[in-house]
This record gives C-alpha cells, structure tokens and sequence, in this order.
C-alpha cells in the first residue's frame, strides 16, 4: 500500500506525525495519527516538592 | 541587505522558546525584516524534507530550543548542523538539559511505566508500551526511540553559540539578533547573555549570609529589600549566569537557575550545594546539619535547568 507521510504536522504546539495509507485506486484505506514526543513529567515530578511544582509544570507547554 | 537565513526548530521543549521570540512584541518586524525564516515548524509550514533537500550550510542561524530525548531529536539535530553555518542553543533545555532534563533522575523503565500504567487516569489491562516500529494491517508505522538518558544539544551536535534562559528574556533575545545582524557575535563558543552571577546584577541588600532555619517558599512572605538566601530562601543566584533582569527576584520569588552557570561556575549544582553548605550559622556541626536536614529535595533544585549538562549527568541506577 501507498503511504503518504505527514511529518512533522505544523502551526501547532507539539509534535506529531501523520501516515495516511492508500489503497490500489488511490482511496485512503486508513490513517494513523502519532504523538512522537514524551518527556516524562508524570514520573520526574514525583519527589519534587509541591510548592515547587508551580515553577516545574508549567513547562509541560509553553504557548 | 540581504537577509540572513534564519531556522527555528523545537526538539524536548514547551514552546514557550518559540513563543518567547515573538514576546519582543513590535521588534518582530525588525527581525522579520532582518531575517528569512526557512524552517519554523510552529509558525511555518516546511516539512523535514524540505530541509533534507536544502544545500549544506545553507542556513546562516539556527535557534534551535529543546533538549535531546529521541532519535527524532537527534536526527534533527544532526540535519540542521549540516545545514546550517551557525547553530546556537537556545533556551535552557538546549543548552543545559532545561526541565525535561529532571528526567535524568529517574530513566526510561521508570517513565514508561508510570505514563503508560500506573497513573490514575491511564488503563491499560494489556500494558502495551510504545515501540519503535508495529505493523498494521496496512503495513507499518514508527515511533522515534526513546532514550534512556536526556542530552544537552552540544552533547549531539557541535554548537557554536548559547542563549540560555526558561525562556530567554526579549531582551536576552534582542541583543543576540541584533549581534547576529551587526556580525559582532563574541568568539564561538560564547553564551549571549551576562557573564557574571545574578547575584551580581541584583540589587537587593546583602549583608551577612548565615541562616538559622532553611524555609520553603511558602512558608514566609520575604521582605521585597533583602537577599532572599538571608531570608532562608534558598535562591540560586549565586551560581546562576546573569542577564534575566533578576525577573523571579523582581516577583519576589527565589531563583531556581534557569540561565545556567555563569562563566566561572563549571557545575552549577555543585557550586549551589559549596554556596548553601556555608550558610548554615553555627560552629556546632549537629545544629548544621539540622538546619540542613530540613531542605528539600536539593538536587532536584540545584540541578533544576541543569542535570544533563552537570558532572553527575544522571543519576546512576540499576540495570541502565
Ligand atoms: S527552555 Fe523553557 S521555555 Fe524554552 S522550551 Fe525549554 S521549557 Fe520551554
Ligand atoms: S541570592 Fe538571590 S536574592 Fe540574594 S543577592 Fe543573590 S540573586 Fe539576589
Ligand atoms: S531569576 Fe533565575 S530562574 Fe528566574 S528568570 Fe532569572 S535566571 Fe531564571
């Protein structure tokens, strides 16, 4: 099958990607979309104290 | 004048770096007037392989924001240098590991496990993890590799310039457009920001730094006149590179470290842990220690913006 690649999606925070697959006559059999990005925040914020938090999460995004 | 090829790219990052430049507010028109922006993945619509299919060294600058947490990252990277004659770290996650660099503490086994299964809003019976490549029934889709360990951009790539900050300020930000247009950057390997400590640049009155008691940040309102360290605050101006115009100071608020080290501090959690180990007021090494004792977490502040970039790098854990 064809697969057309979107990569990386723009005009948008964050990352992503799209694969859209195409069948013998050209229609779209299917499409996959894909966050490519992890950073971790759920694990590294464990431990930090909470009042620090505040000054840590808010770079989860920035926009 | 011709202008100069400008690159933005955003690898382990918030977007605020991105933002960040367009918080110069009316000054945009002069770098959009100085500056063709070729590749702007936030604001421009240019895919890798527009970038794949320009000349090497074609691109004059690239600010390049993020740190290096993926394959995908680090094939960017790698793309961008070649192309690009100047590649300048921009904002504390490139240069120095930034936040996502707190990641250091703990590895890839560990994140894994609490994203995809431990947290209370995630379900997933089957604990299915991502992996670099799954077939479908279509054929196959990929992921980029997730690294067990976060790198700085200079660690990945060569890097010939540095501006630091969570994110930079625009003022930061000014004086670095404006040296790449007058062609005055300072000798490579420069970071375009203050060269001494913020304690340097912040007027607040210092008198004597010693302390009985250690405070966390909401436990007093500190007198808006006085060093916040004399306070009991544990503040990280004096191993952090100048050049924010004290901006959590100015608030109030202690500084967690977000331009990085200054010119002499090679280490700067290092230099923080020397810095508060000589604060505690007593001659008494238990009375020290219990002062000590009630800090919180100084590695994960010391090394707040950091850890990759610092000796320690990560922390050493079983099965790595
Ligand atoms: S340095 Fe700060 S503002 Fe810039 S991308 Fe990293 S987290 Fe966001
Ligand atoms: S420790 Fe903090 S508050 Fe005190 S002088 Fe340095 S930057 Fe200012
Ligand atoms: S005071 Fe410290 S944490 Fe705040 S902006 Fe300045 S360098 Fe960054």
């Amino acid at each position: 099958m064809k697969k057309i690649s979107i990569d990386p999606i723009t005009r948008l925070e964050g990352h992503g990607k799209i694969d859209i697959f195409l069948d013998d006559s050209g229609n779209v059999a299917n499409a996959y979309f894909q966050v490519p990005e992890l950073r971790g925040f759920e694990r590294f914020c464990e431990g930090r104290p909470v009042e620090e938090l505040p000054r840590i999460v808010p770079r989860i995004c920035g926009v | 004048m011709a202008k100069f090829k400008l690159a933005q790219y955003w690898a382990a990052s918030c977007g605020g770096c991105d933002v960040a430049v367009l918080d110069v507010h009316e000054k945009i028109l002069d770098i959009a007037e100085a500056a063709e922006l070729v590749f702007w993945p936030i604001a421009l619509d240019f895919k890798y392989k527009d970038v794949e299919a320009m000349e090497d060294k074609s691109i004059d600058v690239c600010l390049f924001n993020g740190a290096i947490r993926n394959s995908e990252q680090k094939h960017v990277a790698e793309l961008l240098r070649k192309k690009s004659k100047v590649m300048i770290a921009f904002g504390a996650c490139a240069c120095y590991g930034g936040i996502p660099g707190l990641a250091n503490f703990t590895n890839r086994k560990e994140i894994f496990n609490t994203v995809y299964k431990e947290t209370l809003s995630t379900v997933n019976p089957e604990g299915i993890f991502p992996k670099t490549s799954i077939e479908v029934p279509e054929g196959e889709v990929t992921l980029p590799e997730f690294f067990n360990t976060v790198k700085t951009l200079d660690q990945v790539v060569q890097v010939e310039y540095y501006i630091p900050g969570c994110p930079p300020t625009p003022k930061t930000i000014l004086n670095a457009i404006d040296a790449i247009v007058k062609n005055q950057l300072p000798p490579i390997g420069s970071t375009l920001a203050g060269k001494k400590t913020l304690c340097d640049e912040c007027d607040r009155k210092k008198e004597e730094r010693k302390i009985s008691k250690i405070y966390r940040s909401h436990e007093i309102i500190p007198d808006p006149e006085i060093c916040l360290l004399e306070q009991g605050l544990i503040c990280c101006g004096p191993a952090t590179r100048s050049g924010c115009e004290t901006r959590c100071i100015n608030v109030n608020m202690p500084c967690r470290g977000c331009y990085g080290p200054s010119d002499e501090v090679s280490d700067q959690g290092a230099k923080l842990l020397s810095a508060v180990g000589s604060l505690a007021d007593s001659n008494d090494e238990e009375k020290i220690k219990e002062i000590l004792d009630e800090f919180e977490d100084p590695a994960g502040l010391f090394y707040r913006f950091s850890l990759p970039a610092s000796l320690l790098h990560r922390k050493t854990m079983k099965g790595d």
